[in-house]
C-alpha cells in the first residue's frame, strides 16, 4: 500500500532529521572539554511496525591535553567527578574548573566538586592533586575528590554544561582503572572525519527517501486518477 | 525548519570566539609578562525524547530516552599563569619575577593593581614607576645622585651615592600573590585587579614564604607559544568549516523536502 509506505517514509525522514541534528551537535562540540559523542541508530522492537531511534553516549576516553593550569583536572579511565548542585548530585569529567570565593573547587556552573565529606576546600598556594583524587594544599591533605561511575552508559542522562544525571546508583571506581590527572583537560572523543562521513550519508539517505516518497506518490496518483478511465 | 541549523550556528560562533582569543594571544606574543588564555567550551541543553516501547507475547520492551543536544557555548576563558621565560635586557631597572608574585602598582584612581611586567623607570621625583607611569607600591625613591642601582634576588634595592662608597639599601620590592590567579581580572596595560574569585592578595617579600625570585636586568616574556597557538588556530578553523558544512547539509535536506511537491 503506497499510503502506508508514505507514512513510513515520512517517519524515516523525521528520523534522519533527528540524526542530522545529533551529528550537528557532536560537530558543534568538537572542541568542548570532555565532551562525549552521541550515537543514534534505529532499532525495530519485536512486534513493532516501524523502527524507533535509540541513542548511546560513547563514553570512550578522550585524549588528555596538557594545559599547565593546576586547576585543570582530567580523568584517565572510566568514571566521573561528583558535583553537588541545587537539584542533587551530578557527574562531570572536568573542564573549566575553578575556585569560588570560599575556596571550593567548582565546575563551570559554580557548583562544588564533592569529596566523601562534602566539598574540598582549597586555602593555600600550591595545589597538588594525586592520581587517586587526593588534594594536597601546600603539602597537607585537604581531602579527596570522589571519582564514581554508574552501571553502564544507559544510566546516564546528559544535562548539558558537561554534566550528567546519574539514573542508577553511584559506585566508586577502582584506583587502578582510573587516575586523576592534574594540569590536563580531556578533549572531545569525537572523530570529526567520521562525523563528516555521517553527514554525507544522512543527506544521501534523506534524498533517497524523498525519491521513494515521490515514486509512491506518482503510483498513488495513477491509482486515484487513471484507474477506471476509459481510453 | 531544520533545528540543527541553530546547533551548527552555535558551533560556528564558539569557534569564532576561540579564534578571537587565539588572535589576542598571538598579538601579545611579545608583551612583557603576558599570560595566554584558553577557551573552554561545553555542551548546552538537551532535548529528551521518550524512548520507544513495544509489547508482544514475551512482554514489553523499551528503549532508552533519546537526547538531542542543542549546540555549544563558551564555558570559560581561563588565563594560564604559567611562568614566561626571563629575557635578559641588561637594563638595571628591568625586573622579572621567577616564580610566584605580582608587583603592586597604584592606579590614578587610587586603587591597587597587580602586574608581572617589571619594566620600571624613575619618575621626575625619583620614584619607581611602571611603563605606564603608575607608582610602584611601596614607594621607593631613588636620590638623584645615586649610581650603581642594584636589585637583589630578594628584591632589596640598593644604590651607591656620591657621598659614600658602600651601597645603601633604599627599600625592598614587595610582591603579592593570590590563591587563584586565574580569577584575576585583566585590566589591560599588563595590569590585573583582584576579584572575589582570585581571593585577597597575600603580600610578602621575594625569596620568602614561597614567593619567587627577582631577577634584575631581565623581563619576563609572554608565555604564548606561537606553534601551540597556530595549531589551535588550525583546529578552530577546521571546526568552523565543519559546522558550516553541517549547515549546508541541513540546507540541502530542506531543499529536497521542498521538492516533494512540484
Amino acid at each position: 500500500m503506497p499510503l502506508r509506505g508514505i507514512v513510513n517514509t515520512a517517519r524515516t525522514l523525521a528520523f534522519y532529521t533527528r540524526l542530522q541534528e545529533v551529528t550537528a551537535n557532536n560537530l558543534a562540540n568538537a572542541n568542548s572539554d570532555a565532551f562525549k559523542a552521541d550515537r543514534m541508530t534505529a532499532r525495530l522492537l519485536p512486534g513493532a511496525a516501524h523502527p524507533v531511534p535509540v541513542e548511546l553516549t560513547d563514553l570512550q576516553q578522550g585524549r588528555l591535553r596538557d594545559t599547565g593550569r593546576p586547576l585543570d583536572l582530567g580523568l584517565d579511565g572510566p568514571g566521573f567527578f561528583v558535583v553537588n548542585t541545587a537539584r542533587g548530585e551530578r557527574l562531570t569529567r572536568g573542564g573549566g574548573l575553578r575556585l569560588d570565593t570560599v575556596g571550593r573547587l567548582t565546575d563551570s556552573q559554580g557548583d562544588p566538586l564533592l569529596g566523601p565529606d562534602g566539598p574540598v576546600l582549597i586555602h593555600g598556594r600550591d595545589v597538588e592533586v594525586r592520581a587517586d583524587g587526593t588534594v594536597l594544599v601546600d603539602g597537607a591533605s585537604a581531602g579527596r575528590l570522589r571519582v564514581e561511575n554508574v552501571d553502564g552508559p544507559a544510566g546516564l542522562l546528559k544535562e548539558g554544561f558537561g554534566r550528567y544525571l546519574p539514573s542508577s546508583r553511584l559506585r566508586p571506581v577502582s584506583e587502578d582503572a582510573t587516575r586523576v590527572r592534574q594540569g590536563v583537560v580531556e578533549e572531545a572523543n569525537l572523530d570529526p572525519l567520521l562525523s563528516m562521513v555521517d553527514l554525507v550519508t544522512i543527506q544521501r539517505a534523506y534524498a533517497a527517501n524523498i525519491d521513494a516518497l515521490k515514486a509512491m506518490d506518482s503510483v498513488l496518483g495513477a491509482v486515484t486518477n487513471d484507474v477506471g478511465k476509459v481510453p | 525548519m531544520n533545528p540543527s541549523l541553530r546547533t551548527s550556528a552555535s558551533g560556528m560562533m564558539a569557534q569564532q570566539r576561540m579564534i578571537d582569543v587565539i588572535a589576542n594571544n598571538l598579538a601579545n606574543v611579545n608583551t612583557t609578562g603576558f599570560k595566554r588564555s584558553r577557551v573552554s567550551f561545553e555542551d548546552v541543553l538537551y532535548e529528551t525524547l521518550q524512548g520507544g516501547r513495544a509489547a508482544n507475547e514475551t512482554g514489553a520492551e523499551e528503549t532508552g530516552a533519546v537526547q538531542i543536544g542543542k549546540g555549544v557555548r563558551v564555558a570559560a576563558v581561563l588565563r594560564l599563569h604559567a611562568q614566561g621565560a626571563p629575557e635578559n635586557t641588561q637594563r638595571p631597572l628591568d625586573v622579572a619575577i621567577e616564580g610566584d608574585g605580582f608587583l603592586q602598582v597604584q592606579r590614578p584612581d587610587g586603587t591597587i593593581a597587580y602586574t608581572r611586567d617589571g619594566g620600571l623607570s624613575l619618575s621626575e621625583s625619583g620614584s619607581l614607576v611602571t611603563n605606564s607611569g603608575y607608582l610602584l607600591l611601596p614607594n621607593i625613591t631613588v636620590p638623584e645622585d645615586a649610581t650603581n642601582l642594584s636589585i637583589g634576588d630578594d628584591g632589596s634595592l640598593s644604590v651607591t651615592s656620591s657621598t659614600s662608597t658602600s651601597p645603601v639599601e633604599l627599600g625592598r620590592l614587595e610582591l603579592a600573590r593570590f590563591v587563584n590567579p586565574t580569577g584575576l581580572l585583566a585590566l589591560g596595560q599588563n595590569l590585573y585587579a583582584e576579584t572575589e574569585a582570585s581571593g585577597q592578595p597575600v603580600v610578602g617579600y621575594a625569596m620568602e614564604d614561597g614567593f619567587g625570585r627577582v631577577l634584575q636586568g631581565s623581563l619576563e616574556s609572554s608565555n604564548v607559544e606561537i606553534v601551540q597557538e597556530m595549531t589551535d588556530m588550525i583546529a578552530a578553523q577546521r571546526a568552523y568549516e565543519i559546522n558550516a558544512k553541517a549547515i549546508l547539509a541541513a540546507e540541502q535536506m530542506m531543499q529536497a523536502t521542498n521538492e516533494i511537491i512540484r
